[in-house]
């Protein structure tokens, strides 16, 4: 897999302007998105909507309530962005939504919406990967060009790299995903789920000084999550260890900051090792960062110096496209739809496993 | 930092560097053989400390399973020096051609001169001998931790002899999990390397099967169960 393919795109330039509408829900986070393809081949963003649904500290949320706030929202975030964008409904080229992977009742709740838009308005049906969306959004925000993704998020933990109109998937978790090891932890300590557990774990972990020591668990190009978790959680049990986060100069005490710190520092160093060593399995000098615990700044900071010291390269993008959200959903669907895919009504079902590898991506040289 | 290492490491030739470490080619005196010396230099994105234990265990960890290996008879690189603190191992120079590069679907970007291919016979052959060196260390309780293909060498020598590099990442393990998960990291790399390898992989694992004798029927059902452990990952986010 060289860094550039000289074999020219399958995907042609648009005979006139496209328009798409994306619909996402397969977690906690409600969105929908409106993307434009001109006719000179750029992409312009009309909206980006999103509403999340967010639990008590201590709390995860639970697929039913999950599939019932989308319910409740969906009607106003679509007209929301449709609204902004200043586009009707009967403008649109399709209906983009996503089929998985995800979590079962949410997933569904949000297609039903979009089969329901598309009898209405007579608009084809299209069933987007979740994670093929962040590829794509990631690739057109960023402008990398074939790039080594990693994707992490509360349900997923890739490494991903094209070859051959396949997203193939170098290594990956062999339990739970990093942004899922994450929020548990941050349940643990009860911090507050508001914006995101992750986020508040990286605020924390800011004023972490000291590293315990944790496993480190990296096989071959993959690793494992799920050890670390409890490891970091028996922490919580030690006679040292101070909820209040109380520092003493006379006693040895282990804070919660320290935890997300020792948590954030071990895990972080895992995934850079991976993707560092699919990028040197490939030779590839670019690394994207996709996906919710994309938007770390600390596991974009660490990715930058690997990236540098390779000579590479790292995009990443910001909480608007790493977190969930319709927008993804809309790119990737359109460029689908632009190939001549859609998904007919019989088939618009949704499934919580889908891989990254099953797509074809038509539309990639 | 001036020590006998760090000297060995400004005189010598880098030739490559890979994810974990610069590599060189060395001379420990002006009238011997070379050797070759891997620098696990520091990364910046790691924890100091975190950096330093893990550096230190790995050197040492690595000549440790070379070692085991050389007494089990795999076909491994010599040990000539350690300096697990500075993060440097110096190891028997071989003469030959990464596996990678002589299968089909890695990049050609380097074109195979004839004396590179020399000892080269054929696919099935090659498969073969991978199978048998596995089995090898796996008998010897040595998980080797990142096979693929570029961690093979086909010795460009007249025998045809196969060497197994990069024990960066081994340990010891007599489970039969541990030895099914080093079986299916390879068939990923070669799934992801080489495209088409299906038929090249039941080679390698048909060779594994003799060598390992009365233990494969355990690695064999262990490594169905860790193929699906990868597929029904569930995927939600």
């Amino acid at each position: 897999m060289p860094a550039r393919t000289s074999r020219p795109t399958p995907l042609q330039r648009p005979d006139r302007p496209y328009l798409a509408l994306g619909l996402e829900g397969s977690a906690n986070k409600l969105g929908a998105g409106i993307i434009k393809h001109a006719k000179d081949g750029s992409s312009t963003v009309l909206s980006n909507i999103r509403h999340t649904y967010i639990t008590p500290p201590g709390e995860g949320f639970q697929p039913r309530d999950t599939a019932l706030h989308h319910r409740k929202w969906i009607m106003d975030v679509i007209k929301d962005a449709l609204q902004k964008a200043g586009v009707s409904i009967h403008d649109l080229d399709c209906i983009c939504y996503t089929k998985g992977p995800g979590m079962g009742a949410p997933l569904q709740s949000v297609a039903l919406v979009a089969r329901t838009l598309s009898q209405l308005y007579g608009k084809p049906l299209v069933g987007v990967n979740h994670c093929v969306g962040h590829i794509e959004m990631g690739r057109e925000i960023t402008g990398a060009q074939n790039p080594v993704v990693l994707y992490v998020s509360g349900g997923n933990t890739q490494i991903i790299a094209y070859s051959r109109q396949c997203y193939r998937i170098f290594g990956e978790t062999l339990d739970i995903a990093v942004g899922n090891c994450l929020d548990r932890f941050a349940r643990v300590i009860n911090l507050s789920n508001d914006p995101s557990p992750g986020y508040n774990i990286e605020q924390e972990a800011k004023k972490g000084k000291r590293l315990v020591p944790l496993p480190y668990t990296t096989k071959g190009m993959d690793v494992s999550l799920s050890g670390i978790l409890t490891s970091t959680e028996a922490y919580t049990q030690d006679k040292r260890f101070r909820l209040d986060g109380a520092e003493s100069d006379s006693e040895d005490v282990v804070t919660p900051a320290d935890l997300c710190f020792s948590l954030q520092e071990t895990i972080f160093s895992m995934l850079v090792e991976i993707t560092e060593r699919a990028m040197a399995h490939i030779g590839s000098k670019e690394v994207l960062i996709v996906g919710g615990v994309g938007c770390n700044e600390r596991l974009q900071e660490m990715m930058g110096i690997m990236a540098k010291e390779r000579g590479g390269q790292v995009f990443a993008t910001d909480e608007r496209f790493c977190i969930d959200n319709g927008i993804m959903i809309a790119q990737a669907g359109l460029l689908a739809f632009r190939m001549g895919h859609c998904t007919d009504l019989a088939d618009s079902t949704c499934t919580q496993r889908f891989r990254t590898d099953q797509v074809h991506v038509a539309w990639r040289a | 930092m001036s020590s006998a290492s760090s000297n060995l490491i400004a005189s010598a030739e880098l030739i490559s560097q890979g994810a974990e470490a610069k590599v060189y080619k060395a001379q420990i005196h002006s009238d011997t053989v070379p050797i070759l010396v891997k620098h696990r230099f520091r990364k910046g994105y790691r924890h100091p400390t975190l950096d330093a234990s893990l550096t230190r265990s790995r050197v040492a960890g690595e000549a440790r399973a070379l070692l085991k290996c050389l007494r089990a008879g795999v076909n491994v690189p010599g040990i000539r020096m350690v300096d697990a603190t500075e993060g440097i191992l110096g190891i028997e120079w071989i003469e030959g051609t990464c596996v990678r590069k002589l299968l089909p679907g890695a990049e050609a970007e380097t074109e195979l001169s004839d004396a590179d291919t020399a000892p080269f016979t054929g696919v099935d052959a090659l498969m073969g001998l991978i199978g048998t060196e596995i089995a090898k260390m796996h008998l010897a309780d040595i998980i080797h931790g990142d096979l693929t293909t570029s961690n093979m060498i086909l010795e460009s020598s007249q025998s045809l002899r196969l060497v197994l590099i990069d024990f960066g990442l081994s340990y010891h393990s007599g489970l039969v999990e541990d030895k099914a998960v080093d079986l299916y990291v390879l068939e990923r790399a070669f799934a992801s390397t080489h495209p088409d390898s299906e038929p090249m992989f039941s080679s390698v694992l048909k060779a594994y099967e003799v060598r390992m004798g009365k233990h494969w029927t355990s690695v064999s059902k262990r490594l169905d169960d860790v193929r699906l452990r990868g597929r029904k990952r569930s995927m939600v986010g």
